[in-house]
């Protein structure tokens, strides 16, 4: 058995995780690099006796330590020492791309070069020397297309060959002009004298460039403080004859050094050169049409998702608090288990466990079409158009994006951050996002609207939504000139060409994206519901008011007195709300309307059999598959937007109208929409971020947001005289 | 020598000279393709906003305080 390490690298845009995907397949791992929020890609692959590791690095247009993805992808080089590098390479744009490989020589690492896109620049009428590109820089290439597979079977042989030794790659050592080389010898002979041991930790090639360039963070991990006049003695010669700085006469170097050598291999004969980026573009950018042609296709993003998945999550929904529920119910019955248990196990677990199975298919869709836009170009596009608008709230145009997506539901949004550059944009706009009012909220807003406001239905509606996005300008405003002060980076952004992504790739990403989810939601919500049901039931069989949940609603149910809710109904209510927004409604129709719902429907169903639940179950999904490809086809109204929970909330509204005046309905609406967000928002953020701080972030400032607004509302009406 | 941002839509120019800024930003437009003597195409500039533009054959856009600060010569 052989084990060989190799690493991924190359440019943003040159079809590397393409590459990875179709060489990995469904082996690819995903995860973080640790202790920072930047994708790690893995794979373990068997071939014959050999196993290969493959670890795909963060895309970098070069090894400078500026950025965190490069910093990350020069660590595992340098400290992993792979034993062989996949450099992708996007051949229509050799030059370029080849910057980053002259950077991956100096570290004395065998290479294979893939000449990915191949198809493209042939289309171009672009002629490569392959045999001379091998010779010229001491490589392997295979041209590829990765979006087809075609190569990936000759990467995995030159991986095989290379591992046996069939086939030797030795790195050729470019030479950078007379005055660089005496450096880079000066400092090399130097440190075998006096530090052979930092000479056998890393590429002393590399080293000494490095320690020419003055780049810091090697400066500072090599400590050679106090040994500077050797270096400086080495660099001497350099100061004297160019008076620019030694890091971008380096860089000139190594741009020479990829223009040299493209100029070398590769011929560009006239084909065919339709341009339809340059076209799209024209469009797509247009000073007038960029906006609303981005609007509409948000529009359309935010529907299909919507529309698309709402069939299978209520599918979800009902085959759980249905037939599952049931069952479960049974079963735990026949083999006699105590009260307490079936109820843990059927209002808790299930309830709870299934409140998030339900965002499944919302997550899923996004996911995918998150995808889409991103391999497809056109994410770029829209944080171009899209910028001058975000630049008043501190953040870039794609922001927008995740905002945008939190109107359906916040948890995705978070997930949707990730098409951010920087983490203190991801931050913000992860902040931002719960304000977006998500469909979670629409069933509280429903019942008291019904309730309270019938006649200005529509328009209360439309007035918590514009609240949310109000307040999201404000906050956005106060977090930029106070927690996350800074200023939008600069704006330098690679415009991808248009291309159709391969719809394996989607797949791939959708699914493990949804693998994370659900496993880690799984767990925490797990967790939450069990919690929540023994706040509700201890002590046991006591009345709601003396429940533990009803003891903290009572305990911090002063807090909404300026609010006009102090109950501790209310209070409960909106504690439960924490594991999503929809639970203030169900703990508000458990407390206020006890126990007649329940023993209805039980007294409904219990005629059908096992077997007849399980063939409704499949069958409804199969309505589900209709109705959602219906929901694509038909309708132009957002489906998901309209409340279909009319009937069974009679008693609770009447119940409600008793306790609540138009005024404090109002601000309770406010409060609801603007409280913590819920646990699951919660989760993805603990996901995304790597720990709880923002979560608790984000509860103590929208808590005080929501205090502050609801306060307002009551008070100031109440002084208008409503 | 005149910034790039003064540079219109459809014309070309040569890089001569950055403003001093950021280490990190002269560097990351060095990475990116941008340095002294690169041929620089301005596929849009709308007098405000971000700017389009065309180094070797990839679209880059850039934000205008940065096109300020990047020294070029116009091509005709």
């Amino acid at each position: 058995m052989k084990t060989i390490t190799v690493a991924i690298a190359g440019n943003p845009n040159s079809g590397k995780s393409t590459l990875i995907n179709a060489i990995a397949g469904t082996n690819l791992q995903v995860g973080n690099w640790p202790g920072v929020t930047v994708e790690k890609k893995t794979a373990t692959l068997k071939i014959d006796d050999l196993i290969i590791n493959l670890v795909d690095l963060p895309g970098t247009y070069s090894l400078s330590p500026y950025t965190q993805e490069e910093v990350i992808a020069r660590d595992f080089l340098v400290r992993e020492k792979p034993d062989l590098i996949i450099d992708v390479v996007d051949s229509t744009n050799l030059e370029r791309n080849l910057y980053l490989t002259v950077q991956l020589l100096e570290l004395g690492i065998p290479i294979i070069l893939a000449l990915n896109i191949y198809d493209e620049a042939k289309k171009k009428g672009y002629e490569f020397d392959i045999e001379k590109l091998q010779e010229l820089l001491g490589i392997r290439v295979i041209p590829t297309v990765a979006t087809k597979k075609e190569g990936i079977k000759e990467i995995l042989n030159a991986i095989k060959d290379f591992a046996y030794g069939f086939y030797n790659i030795t790195p050729k050592k470019i030479n950078y002009g007379e005055d660089i080389e005496s450096s880079i010898k000066a400092i090399e002979e130097n440190l075998k004298v006096t530090n052979p041991l930092l000479l056998s930790k890393y590429p002393s090639r590399w080293l000494a460039l490095k320690l020419i360039e003055g780049d810091e963070l090697v400066m500072k991990e090599v400590d050679l403080i106090g040994d500077e006049t050797f270096l400086q003695e080495a660099k001497s010669h350099l100061f004297k004859s160019h008076d620019e700085d030694i890091e971008s006469m380096l860089a000139d170097i190594r741009y020479g050094i990829a223009n040299g050598v493209t100029r070398d291999v590769l011929k560009k004969k006239d084909g065919k050169r339709v341009d339809f980026t340059e076209k799209i573009d024209r469009i797509v950018l247009n000073r007038y049409l960029g906006i609303p042609i981005f609007l509409f296709a948000m529009w359309f993003v935010f529907k299909f998702a919507f529309d698309f998945s709402a069939p299978f999550s209520d599918w979800i929904d009902t085959t759980i608090s249905g037939p599952v529920t049931k069952w479960t119910f049974h079963a735990l019955t026949v083999v006699g288990s105590p009260q307490w248990v079936i109820s843990l196990l059927t209002e808790g677990v299930i309830a709870g466990v299934g409140a998030v199975l339900v965002f499944i298919p919302v997550i899923a869709v996004m996911m995918f079409i998150i995808t889409l836009l991103e391999g497809s170009g056109y994410m770029a596009r829209v944080a171009f158009v899209m910028d001058r608008l975000m630049h008043s709230i501190g953040l870039h145009g794609k922001s927008f994006i995740p905002m945008l997506l939190g109107f359906g539901c916040n948890v995705p949004s978070i997930y949707a951050t990730r098409v951010l550059e920087t983490e203190r944009d991801r931050k913000l706009t992860a902040l931002l996002v719960p304000l977006m009012s998500c469909g979670a909220r629409l069933p509280v807003y429903v019942i008291f609207i019904g309730a309270f406001f019938s006649d200005h239905a529509p328009t209360v509606l439309w007035s918590l939504y514009v609240l949310g996005i109000f307040m999201a300008i404000a906050l956005g405003f106060i977090l930029k000139k106070t927690l996350y002060k800074g200023f939008a980076p600069v704006f330098i952004m690679e415009l991808p060409p248009y291309r159709v992504p391969v719809f394996r790739d989607l797949m791939i990403h959708t699914w493990q994206k949804l693998k994370h989810f659900v496993i880690k939601a799984g767990t925490y919500i797990f967790a939450v519901s069990v919690i929540m049901w023994f706040l509700l039931n201890t002590p046991y069989g006591v009345e709601k008011e003396n429940s533990a949940l009803g003891r903290i609603g009572k305990t911090i149910s002063p807090v909404f007195e300026p609010l006009g809710f102090g109950t501790w109904e209310a209070s409960s209510s909106l504690v439960a709300g924490l594991i999503a927004k929809e639970v203030v409604v169900s703990t508000m129709a458990q407390i206020y309307v006890k126990e007649e719902v329940e023993e209805e429907k039980e007294g409904v169903d219990k005629e059908k059999g096992f077997i007849d639940d399980l063939k409704d179950a499949f069958l409804s999904f199969g309505f589900a598959i209709r109705d959602a490809i219906e929901n694509l086809i038909s309708g132009f109204g957002i489906k998901s937007l309209s409340a279909n929970e009319e009937e069974e909330q009679r008693p609770l509204k009447s119940k409600l109208q008793g306790i609540f005046t138009p005024l404090t309905a109002y601000a309770f609406l406010a409060f609801v929409l603007l409280y913590w967000p819920c646990v699951v928002v919660g989760i993805a953020m603990k996901q995304e971020f790597g720990s709880w701080k923002l979560y608790g972030q984000a509860l103590v400032i929208h808590s005080l947001l929501a205090w502050f607004v609801a306060f307002a509302i009551y008070q100031g009406g109440r002084i208008l005289g409503f | 020598m005149i910034p790039l941002a003064l540079i219109g839509g459809g014309e070309k120019a040569e890089i001569i000279d950055f403003i001093k800024q950021g280490r990190g930003i002269l560097s990351r437009l060095r990475d990116m393709g941008f340095f002294a003597g690169k041929i620089v195409e301005v596929i849009s500039n709308e007098g405000c906003g971000l700017m389009l533009l065309k180094v070797d054959d990839t679209r880059v856009a850039i934000g205008r305080g940065m096109a300020m600060k990047i020294m070029v010569r116009r091509l005709q």
